[in-house]
């Protein structure tokens, strides 16, 4: 079964195609600049070049119809026709209290996501537009939503409700939902895997951190507590995100700075986080490599981030009473050994014990960077959200 | 009508700028239209100047800078309406000029693209009279400083046709504005409004009841109020004011809109607020305030 899973920004498609026999990659790419004359498709075919395609792309209807001509062209096809992509998974970020798994899209599941849009409204209508485009393009196929946020809806109301008066949830929802939920989901799956132990015995704590960061404490399978709220601000310093602060900063720089909303939005979310901190850069490689060339604010940035990140998993290992198992995933995650030991280091108390020759291996493998006797197990899995949504399409389709 | 990917902003005076970059700002490839190279180019550079603004106040990064930059381009060749899919008026406030622009546009613009003025007081009926598709003549009034305040009047004329505003409501929410619609009369509601509260300050200030700083702190504290009416009027061009006075009380008649004697006498002066840096307040070369605290009375 071809499975198409796509990402819609407001302006891009991110698309992959896989072969669910086997769970290839048959071709992936994205779409840049949609909207203008001067879009960019990059079209790539395992062992084959990239291909570079720039025209005129007005809106993600045209943009799709471009990534399926590309499919199927003569010299870079992966597909004969339309009618062999068998269903297409959506990447939707938010569901907000409708959905607590994937669904195959009908109306009500549009409305629903409509609905959602003012809880995310940079993600939500560029998902719909995606949606309408595949829908119209590939009418054939079984549409399936995959949602950021429903892995988390398993968490208990004490963790998902903010201190704030109950009025504003029963009137607006604001409450904790979560995101990168398709990526704590497939890594913890992947976890129990590795570890040949069942899901339900184990109690993980995951760390996804890229530019955005969470982390998620999973007990029996379930989310049941999560370090992003209402918003992806909330929870650890990322990469240009402050995370968590004392939310009366925020009236109060407003006075001071002089600033509208829009602006102290911004300087949340796109000053703040390691770049505020070390006036750099928000890319984790950059400041640690001022830090290494003896500068004071990356050092501190980075101090800062470490601390946070180490605060959190602790959290999280109180909330489940416990821990089995630490995994680390994306970007930084994945890639940033330094990161990982500094965190581990202060994390002894609990049985984490890093083994420091397998932690400062690079690859690209799922691996153990724990000590034999470590009592908790330590992993490096790395994330892919698109096989997820591709195999919970793969799902639902075949219970169609 | 075609997708719109390029306006052209006509006039680089203050709201000109905003305006430009505004739509700049919001993805729009945009060309700011002035009628010497000296003036198109200081009107490139309050842009920039504005951006690093925003940027030093965390509200855009420096790739949102860039990526404005690249999208604004700045003449003095009229031929580049031959491009344009929008069109936004905003060159001095006189009905002649506006008309002798609107003339040069129908001329210029494809059959299809509509006409917009950021006029406050003019008759966009009478500015539309000047082209052969007052159908597609509209009236957006923006209101100071536009890159921050997501309000838009927009005003119909006479003959301004229903898809006209459709088209024009339609392409408010790429701009991140916010609309009401106004029916053309002199001031519309923003202007009417906010220049009669203006004057009289300058009344309540001539005739000595309070100090400049103090009235202005009345207006911010007591009514939340970001910047009092003086300081209003000295951020809007103090001329500009003048003009509006003067085109109320000429269409109304009604002695309310008289403008006050001293508005006069500071405009006489050459003392026209931010631009000058000096009106009822002094500002330096950024157009902030430097004398925060002790104030002319």
């Amino acid at each position: 079964m071809k499975i198409l899973v796509i990402n819609c920004g407001s302006s891009s498609i991110k698309y992959q195609l896989f072969d669910m026999e086997d769970e290839s990659v048959l071709a992936s790419g994205l779409v840049e600049k949609i909207g203008s004359d001067s879009a960019i498709i990059k079209h790539q075919v395992p062992d084959k070049d990239e291909k570079v395609v720039t025209g005129e792309i007005l809106d993600h209807r045209a943009g799709l119809n471009r990534v399926l001509a590309l499919l199927m062209s003569k010299e870079d096809g992966v597909i004969q026709s339309a009618e062999e992509v068998k269903a297409v998974g959506h990447r939707v970020v938010h569901g907000g209290e409708y959905f607590s798994g994937s669904v195959i899209i009908t109306s009500e599941v549009r409305q629903a996501i409509r609905k959602t849009i003012d809880l995310a409204p940079l993600h939500n209508p560029p998902n719909l537009l995606g949606i309408d485009a595949a829908q119209n393009q590939l009418p054939h196929a079984v549409h399936v939503a995959v949602f950021d946020t429903a892995f988390h809806q398993t968490m208990p109301e004490y963790a998902y409700m903010y201190p704030l008066p109950r009025v504003l949830y029963y009137k607006h929802k604001i409450r904790r939902y979560g995101f990168h939920g398709t990526s704590h989901k497939y890594v913890s799956l992947r976890a129990a895997d590795f570890l040949q132990r069942p899901l339900e015995e184990l109690k993980i704590v995951s760390c996804h951190i890229g530019n955005g960061a969470s982390i998620t404490a999973i007990q029996n399978g379930k989310s049941v507590d999560t370090s992003m709220g209402m918003t992806p601000l909330e929870g650890l310093m990322m990469g240009t995100r402050c995370g968590d602060i004392d939310p009366a900063i925020v009236p109060y720089v407003i006075a001071k700075e002089e600033l509208t909303l829009a602006e102290v939005k911004s300087m949340m979310n796109k000053h703040s986080g390691l770049l505020g901190v070390s006036g750099l850069s928000g890319d984790m490689r950059e400041v640690t490599e001022a830090m290494f060339n003896g500068d004071t604010a990356a050092k501190l940035a980075i101090d800062m981030y470490v601390y946070r990140l180490k605060k959190m998993i602790g959290a999280y290992i109180a909330a489940m009473n416990g821990i089995d198992v630490l995994v680390f995933t994306a970007g930084v995650g994945e890639n940033a050994s330094l990161i990982r030991q500094r965190v581990c280091e202060g994390l002894t108390f609990f049985g984490i014990e890093l083994d420091k020759e397998k932690n400062a291996e690079r690859s690209k493998e799922e691996r153990r960077i724990s000590r034999e006797d470590s009592k908790v197990e330590v992993l490096v899995i790395p994330t892919n959200e698109e096989l997820m949504i591709a195999r919970e399409t793969k799902a639902l389709v075949e219970s169609f | 009508m075609a997708d719109i990917q390029h306006i052209v902003v006509i006039g680089g005076g203050t709201m000109g700028q905003g305006i430009a970059e505004l739509t700049a700002s919001k993805g729009f490839q945009t060309t700011l239209l002035e009628k010497s190279n000296e003036l198109a180019q200081q009107a490139y550079h309050h842009i920039e100047v504005s951006l690093d603004k925003k940027l030093s106040k965390w509200g855009i990064t420096p790739a949102e800078k860039k990526s404005t930059l690249s999208r604004l381009e700045v003449t003095i060749d009229r031929e580049i309406l031959r491009q344009a899919d929008f069109v936004i008026e905003s060159v001095y406030e006189d009905l002649e000029t506006k008309k002798e622009v609107f003339d040069t546009c129908d001329q210029l613009c494809r059959p299809d693209v509509i006409l917009a003025s950021n006029t406050s007081t003019l008759s966009l009926t009478e500015i539309a009279a000047a082209t052969r598709r007052p159908d597609k003549v509209i009236g957006l009034h923006f209101v100071h400083p536009v890159p921050k305040i997501p309000l838009v009047e927009v005003v119909r004329g006479l003959k301004t046709s229903q898809q006209t505003v459709d088209a024009v409501v339609n392409l408010l929410p790429q701009l991140e504005l916010e609309g009401i619609e106004v029916y053309e009369s002199p001031g519309f509601v923003t202007t009417r409004l906010i220049v009669l509260l203006i004057n009289e300050a300058l009344y309540t200030l001539m005739e000595g009841v309070a100090s400049a700083e103090d009235i202005d702190r009345a207006m911010k504290i007591g009514y939340q109020f970001k910047a009092g009416p003086l300081e209003m009027a000295d951020r809007f061009g103090l001329d500009s004011v003048l003009a509006a006075m003067e085109r109320l009380f000429r269409e109304f008649g009604d002695s309310k809109y008289r403008p006050a004697p001293l508005l006069k006498k500071m405009v006489r002066a050459g003392h026209l607020g931010v631009k000058t840096g000096e009106g009822f307040f002094r500002y330096d070369e950024d157009g902030d305030r430097i004398d925060q605290e002790e104030g002319r009375s």
